[in-house]
């Protein structure tokens, strides 16, 4: 209860980290029930909060709030533990094998933002730079797996907690929505690692501070922009790690 | 039990042990739960007997009542599809609405935030010192009363430290800069003063 993190429940609670802050706090809380309960309890009163701002929503709002609902289906109660829809993934069997694939991807995605946005051409060679150092690590592993359409590949440096997803030909996404990548323990809550973006031919390499020890498979899924707290199970394709 | 039809006559619902004898006594677990299985009427009924909270704080974080409609019917949607999916074990509805609702208000403004913006929001924010504000229009509520009387017991810079973050929507290091403060000096005072609420207003984990 009183090691250095504990003291983030609080901001935490409140939405008040950084977002780096709070993938590393909510990695915490999926290994630390002590935090995890504090949390519960401050998200709690911090809901209490709101009774001090009590407002009638405009009546448009419900109106069109059931007309959607009329339209949706709920989903169905996930029957067989915490899995959800999986397409069936396809793992590169050897690990090189899909690193060379991937540093072919990556020289290709790369070039397109090269070519494409070249106001950012810095941006982009810092980024190359920055994947580069994750690709030298000597435990960097990647594995490619399929998806509904288009492909990803998770590139984990385990020493160095960096993962870099590499997505080709992913579906663009309406205006609203944005894609958001997710770790996932074999129990519990999936854990945010931010939301990104494709670009024109659904290409993307999105780097990310994370450490896998712990979570069983990444996913993508797709979420309301700004995305989401937990995934929407609907959209979430998985990724091997 | 997980029939897709909408069961509207809630005279046939399959557990009688679980039929509420009046609307008024149905939990908004309960009406979650029927939701699940395509009740709109149910859902109606949980949207109107929350929707003021949820909507109330997305406004004063989001401000922008357009923005906020639209931050509110997206939580609200994403609890209709994953209605079936909800676990209750972990605490109530309205809780973790709310909590939905704020991570999602506050992703909100820190999408379209500038520099200068956020500067003026805080210039008026503490002229108008919110929580006075807010809770005269409340004052009939027993149940704010409670939590402003919670409130009254924090330390100013307690109650200061938290007003900025959760209606605020700023950072925890946005505060600490709008404080001029240390951001260790505002973990802690948010961590205490939310840890005294707690206590007070009797919150269970």
């Amino acid at each position: 209860m009183t090691h250095d993190l504990n003291l983030l429940a609080g901001a935490y609670a409140l939405d008040a980290l950084e977002p780096a802050e709070r993938e590393l706090f909510e990695a915490h809380l999926a290994e630390c029930p002590e935090c995890a309960e504090e949390v519960r309890g401050m998200q709690r009163t911090a809901a209490e909060l709101s009774q001090l701002t009590e407002s009638e929503p405009p009546p448009a709002l419900r109106a069109e709030l059931l007309h959607r609902v009329a339209q949706v289906r709920p989903l169905p109660p996930v029957v067989d533990g915490n899995v959800i829809a999986l397409r069936r993934a396809r793992i590169a069997r050897s690990t090189w094998q899909a690193l060379a694939a991937a540093c072919a991807v990556i020289a290709i995605v790369l070039g397109g933002w090269g070519w494409s946005q070249h106001r950012d051409a810095q941006h982009a060679q810092s980024r190359a730079a920055a994947m580069s150092s994750v690709l030298a690590q000597p435990d960097v592993t990647a594995t490619t797996t399929a998806l509904s359409q288009g492909s990803g590949t998770v590139i984990y440096a385990k020493h160095e907690h960096k993962v870099v997803l590499i997505g080709r030909d992913l579906p663009r996404l309406p205006a609203g929505k944005t894609y958001q990548l997710w770790m996932l323990p074999a129990h519990g809550q999936a854990v945010s690692g931010g939301t990104f973006a494709v670009d024109a031919a659904g290409n993307v390499a999105y780097e990310v501070d994370g450490d896998l020890t712990g979570y069983v498979k990444m996913g993508v899924s797709v979420e309301p922009a700004g995305g989401s707290v937990q995934p929407t199970p609907s959209t979430v394709q998985l990724l091997n790690v | 039990m997980t029939s897709m039809f909408p069961d509207r006559g809630r005279g046939s619902r399959p557990s009688p042990a679980a039929e509420p004898a009046a609307t008024e006594a149905a939990s908004l677990e309960d009406l979650l739960a029927a939701s699940a299985r395509g009740d709109e009427p149910a859902f109606a009924e949980l949207y109107d007997r929350t929707a003021a909270r949820v909507y109330g704080m997305v406004l004063r974080v989001v401000r922008d009542p357009a923005q906020s409609a639209e931050v509110t019917q997206d939580v609200y949607l994403e609890l209709w599809r994953n209605a079936a999916r909800f676990d209750a074990g972990k605490g109530g509805l309205l809780p973790y609405l709310l909590m939905i609702g704020h991570r999602r208000a506050v992703d909100r403004v820190r999408a379209a935030q500038a520099s200068v913006v956020r500067d003026d929001r805080y210039a008026q924010l503490t002229e108008e010192r919110p929580f006075d504000s807010v809770t005269e229009q409340a004052q009939l509520n027993l149940e704010s009363q409670r939590v402003r009387k919670v409130l009254d017991g924090l330390t100013p810079p307690q109650r200061e430290a938290i007003n900025l973050a959760y209606f605020g929507g700023y950072t925890h290091t946005e505060v600490a800069e709008l404080l001029k403060l240390p951001l260790g000096t505002v973990k802690t005072r948010i961590r205490d003063g939310l840890i005294r609420m707690r206590d007070a207003l009797g919150v269970t984990a």
